[in-house]
């Protein structure tokens, strides 16, 4: 009856999988995000300061 | 502490709690066992279970509550550690011990996020209306050269940030 203070623990789903979803999970997201956000054609209309030169208008 | 007290008026009621067998052999190794309609539960704000994590005992453990019951001196310290482990289904430190379920949480988290870019890439190739005429480069560029022709904002605004002598932007 007499049982051992510190019990041997089978790991848990946390133990096995936390990390690889972690480090699966976050470049996953960068990734995709990246390629949303500069790659398919979102105007994202940011400042044209130092972006865009003006060009004449008047014809 | 709120929900401790609702579970406690929720499960109060008869034939609700199945009481918990939990022998302790198996409870090393079955943490994740114990029966959803036990009144055990303890946790490091309220540690005060309703009922006992070993409610049916064997005759071995009946003996022991019985010494329970006289000199606690006369207990040896395993027989200490077992009327613990019958009351109680971990000890502090096996119930405070921290956990990898934060890499769980946050990989998800992620996961889910990249799944909603993914969702707005095909927006834009089959939701997204036709891009504008002024949105284009070049209407963008002929309408910034109007905006500094007019000077707009010139304190601190855009026609500020201008060199008008260089024409190049201020550095």
């Amino acid at each position: 009856m007499a049982r051992q203070m510190h019990q041997k623990r089978t790991p848990d789903f946390h133990e096995e999988y936390g990390s690889v979803t972690l480090a699966g999970g976050a470049p996953l997201c960068v990734a995709t995000w990246t390629y949303t956000a500069t790659q398919i054609g979102i105007e994202w209309n940011l400042s044209p300061v130092v972006r865009v030169n003006p060009k004449e208008w008047s014809d | 502490m709120f929900f401790r007290a609702a579970r406690r008026l929720v499960l109060r009621k008869p034939g609700l709690g199945i009481r918990g067998i939990h022998n302790p052999g198996d409870t090393a190794h079955s943490k994740g066992k114990i029966a959803p309609y036990t009144n055990y539960h303890a946790q490091r704000s309220y540690p005060m279970p309703d009922e006992p994590f070993c409610t049916e005992l064997n005759a071995e453990q009946r003996a022991l509550k019985e010494k329970e019951k006289g000199s606690w001196t006369q207990l040896s310290h395993a027989e200490k550690v077992a009327l613990y482990r019958l009351r109680f289904h971990e000890t502090f430190a096996e119930m405070n011990r921290r956990s990898n379920e934060w890499k769980t949480v946050m990989g998800c988290v992620f996961f889910f996020c990249g799944f909603t870019a993914l969702l707005i890439w095909w927006q834009r190739v089959y939701v997204f209306p036709e891009k504008p005429i002024t949105l284009t480069d070049e209407w963008k560029a002929k309408q910034l050269q109007r905006i500094l022709d007019m000077k707009g904002n010139p304190v601190q605004g855009l026609a500020s940030r201008w060199d008008y002598e260089k024409k190049e932007w201020k550095k």
